[in-house]
């Protein structure tokens, strides 16, 4: 179990000294200056200098990651260029925003995407598979910031069921939830369309399989065959993508977080790049690649509690 | 300038004490706790980023700073005018070079930093000038020789020659911000996001991607605001914030731009939409040391060539100005008597490109990947295309525009210098030696130093005013930019605002605004 601990963490200090060396170095590969981002306008040649000087950019780019590498091992991910506050604290308050805008939007897809796919699996051919699958291209299909803008205008404007705005700094749990619930619905159904596709072709592959005709044969009633023997199986691969749905959501919810105005790691993590504010971004991705592979670990250790199989291997 | 010298005793900050006589009788009547926060909330289209007004840019910036900090004087925000802020009276010596200016007594610093005093402004000027500071608005400080600093209330600036436009640059916006030497001094590093000033507002939080909230200054000079706080929302998205305006999740909507959603406003009820024009136009900047464009012939035809009403009126939907020069209407000292003018006429400028002996011209405008500047040079370029221009459009982001642009190794590019309404702002940025890359002088320009320092030296602004209309005249007849459309500020608010004032900068200032019903 040590050992297995060891490796672990041993594989996530790689991972993320690796994903951030990319970062690193990709940032300062693309066109572009923070020193010239600040000057803005008024950019002279001397004040150019002075700033490039102050914020360590003359030094070479080794040199410059070298400094990076030996502050962020004693937890200084550095200033933000831009704010002159600590990166860090800025990409971490960013990150309960994006965590439950995560959390919740997965578990609408869940609690929608999956009961759909399993009844469109059993009616195989039905016209409520037919309806169900049609909804679920369109939920594919739709930009959703195209179907965020046309929630707020229905659900906020027309019906002024939630408010318009997905965030708000007023204290209290359920002022905060109401706030949630119109980003949360849209970043849901989106991916809820997913799950819902991929829960009914795993369904269909497992329902054929000789256990359950044997369980069939037996007697075994057919909301337990369905639900819990065919289902349980059928989750593996829905289970991989929940996963990657939600690490993608944590980071990549940009155009949510846009419609709904929301903060959170992507919109952070992309202000950073517009703005050429390295310190930021470098941080910015730290924590993102850290949750990611972190999560990627948990599911790991989930798979084996649904598929015996793997807790073997 | 002799009227000036006496500043108007009148002034909004007055008008705004008045105001808060009346509310101030009701707030004292029953606890404020009792009465319930008076919140405005306004909305940001982005996020800020940092508040030293050493190293201040971009509006939402300046927007805060603007309720944080005054300066000596102020822009009066309805006319422009330079009215009294932080000084009350101020003289200029017969030679035009000894400006002394009383200041206003019992200020004091926000967060108890102490009173205000001479120092403090010594210490802001002499900050801005200093090359370690690293100062965008150095230049504008340039002949400021000496402070001088005779007692607590007085300060006199020396010039080391007469500069009658000199009180622009002492205006409440950029480097006339005046800073506190204890805080500055005290608070290091971290100053940018920490501001301290004398402003109607304090600055209390910034939560990064979501807003920035201020309070009210309750020891004001010019009266506490009868609002408690206001936060500034970021809505990033025009329509989501146009709805959330209609349902009374905000007050204010600052920065409107899409043609669409100022449409859905304009019929909206109870919304009150807002616009003016601007201090700034947007410019196709050539640079006249490359290629066909060095003849001036080629860069008339070009103008010609350009169907900027149809940009205007189709592109823009009416929301833009024509440009006839780089000033707007709303700079005191335009005059565009004599000063040529192009009409959209491409035969015209298919004989001047005849005449120039051009042709095979293949031509590029290099433009920032942020709306609408990323989309409204499409329609130019074609208009470069019918009279046999080969023209294409290269939209780079920001950081890669940035950097492109002050290379200064572009062919054109697409540049709008947003400031204050004062005329130096974008002539001496887009027409002087000193602005040549990495400034914004991308066409290289040379021949309008000279002009700027006889505009500097007259005596007085209608002595001015001629001035920079020959220099409009000149520029226009080189024509190394060719101002493309005059912009329009939007801005719309709900039903409850009262007092709201909109100026010609591209920031929202709510300092005089109070609440109907609250």
């Amino acid at each position: 179990m040590v050992f297995y601990i060891a490796r672990c963490a041993g594989q996530f200090a790689v991972a993320l000294v690796g994903i951030v060396t990319v970062a690193f170095f990709l940032m300062r590969a693309i066109p572009g200056d923070p020193a010239l981002y600040m000057l803005g306008d008024f950019a002279t040649p001397e004040a150019l200098a002075t700033l490039r000087a102050r914020l360590g950019l003359d030094l070479p780019v080794w040199q410059q990651y070298g400094i990076f590498l030996a502050r962020a091992l004693q937890g200084d991910l550095g200033m933000s260029v831009v704010t002159g506050e600590p990166a860090l604290a800025e990409i971490l308050a960013s990150v309960p925003s994006s965590a439950s805008l995560a959390v919740a939007g997965m578990a609408i897809a869940i609690a929608v995407g999956v009961p759909l796919g399993v009844i469109a699996a059993v009616r195989q051919g039905s016209v409520v598979d037919v309806a169900v699958m049609l909804i679920a291209l369109l939920g594919i299909s739709f930009p959703v910031f195209w179907v965020g803008i046309t929630a707020i205008l229905l659900l906020s404007h027309a019906l002024g069921l939630f408010p318009a705005l997905g965030a708000t700094s007023e204290p209290g749990f359920w002022k905060g939830l109401h706030h949630l619930a119109l980003p949360a619905l849209v970043l849901g159904l989106s991916v809820a369309a997913y799950i819902a596709r991929l829960t009914r072709s795993a369904m269909l592959e497992v329902l054929g399989q000789d256990h359950i005709r044997v369980a069939r044969a037996m007697g075994v009633p057919e909301w337990r065959i369905v639900w819990k023997l065919a289902l349980r199986n059928a989750l593996v691969p829905v289970l991989a993508v929940i996963g990657v749905t939600f690490a993608w959501s944590l980071g990549n919810a940009i155009l949510v977080e846009a419609v709904f105005s929301r903060p959170g790691l992507g919109s952070t993590i992309l202000k950073a790049v517009l703005a050429r504010d390295y310190q930021l971004l470098q941080a910015g991705v730290l924590v993102l690649a850290a949750a990611v592979v972190l999560l990627n670990t948990v599911l790991d250790l989930l798979y084996g509690a649904i598929d015996p199989r793997l807790r073997q291997q | 300038m002799n009227d000036m010298r006496k500043l108007p005793a009148f002034n909004r900050r007055e008008v705004l004490a008045g105001a808060t006589g009346i509310t101030l009788g009701a707030a004292f009547g029953a606890p404020v706790m009792a009465q319930g926060s008076r919140t405005l909330r306004v909305r940001f289209g982005s996020d800020i980023s940092q508040l030293d007004p050493a190293r201040i840019f971009q509006n939402e910036n300046q927007s805060i700073a603007s309720h944080i900090y005054n300066g000596l004087v102020q822009y009066d925000q309805r006319t422009n005018a330079i009215v009294p802020d932080l000084a009350t009276s101020y003289e200029v010596s017969a030679d035009g070079t000894v400006w002394t200016f009383k200041l206003r007594p019992n200020v004091t610093w926000h967060k108890n930093y102490g009173a205000f005093t001479s120092d403090d402004v010594k210490f802001s000027f002499e900050r801005v000038l200093d090359p370690a500071t690293g100062s965008l608005y150095r230049g504008q400080l340039a002949g400021l020789k000496e402070i001088q600093t005779p007692d607590p209330l007085t300060v006199r600036l020396v010039l080391d020659s007469a500069n009658s436009g000199f009180l622009h640059k002492l205006c409440a916006f950029n480097q006339g911000w005046i800073v506190s030497r204890r805080a500055v001094t005290e608070i290091g590093e971290r100053y940018s996001m920490n501001p301290i000033g004398t402003g109607p507002f304090m600055f209390d939080r910034w939560t990064a991607g979501s807003e920035v909230r201020l309070v009210a200054n309750p020891s004001y000079f010019g009266g506490a605001s009868t609002l408690t706080d206001v936060i500034f929302r970021i809505v990033r998205d025009e329509t989501a914030a146009a709805i959330a305006l209609e349902n009374g999740e905000l007050d204010i909507f600052y920065a409107l731009q899409s043609p669409d959603v100022i449409d859905r406003l304009r019929r909206a009820q109870n919304i009150t939409l807002l616009d003016r024009p601007a201090n700034n136009t947007a410019n196709l900047v050539l640079n006249t040391t490359m290629g066909p464009l060095r003849d001036v012939r080629v860069r008339r035809a070009m103008a010609h060539a350009l169907n900027r009403k149809a940009l205007i009126d189709g592109f823009f939907r009416g929301t833009k100005f024509e440009a006839n020069s780089v000033l707007t209407s709303t700079f005191q000292e335009l005059s565009e008597e004599g000063v040529p003018r192009y009409a959209y006429d491409p035969d015209r400028a298919r004989a001047l490109l005849r005449e120039a002996n051009v042709s095979n011209f293949r031509f590029e405008i290099t433009t920032v990947g942020l709306n609408p500047f990323d989309r409204f040079p499409v329609p130019l370029a074609n208009d470069l295309q019918q009279v046999g221009i080969q023209a294409t459009v290269r939209v780079l982001e920001r950081g890669a525009y940035v950097q492109a642009r002050s290379s200064g190794n572009v062919q054109s590019c697409i540049t709008a210098v947003v400031g204050p309404p004062d005329p130096d702002s974008p002539l001496v940025t887009l027409y002087h030696t000193r602005s040549h890359p990495p400034g914004l002088n991308t066409s290289r320009y040379d021949s309008a130093d000279a002009l700027l320092a006889e505009a500097a030296r007259a005596p007085d602004l209608p002595g001015r005013k001629a001035v920079y209309n020959r220099l409009l005249r000149q520029t226009m007849d080189d024509l190394p930019v060719i101002p493309l459309y005059a912009d329009r500020l939007f801005l719309a608010h709900g039903p409850t605002v009262q007092g709201f004032v909109q100026n010609s900068l591209f920031t929202v200032n709510v300092s005089p605004v109070s609440l109907r019903g609250a």
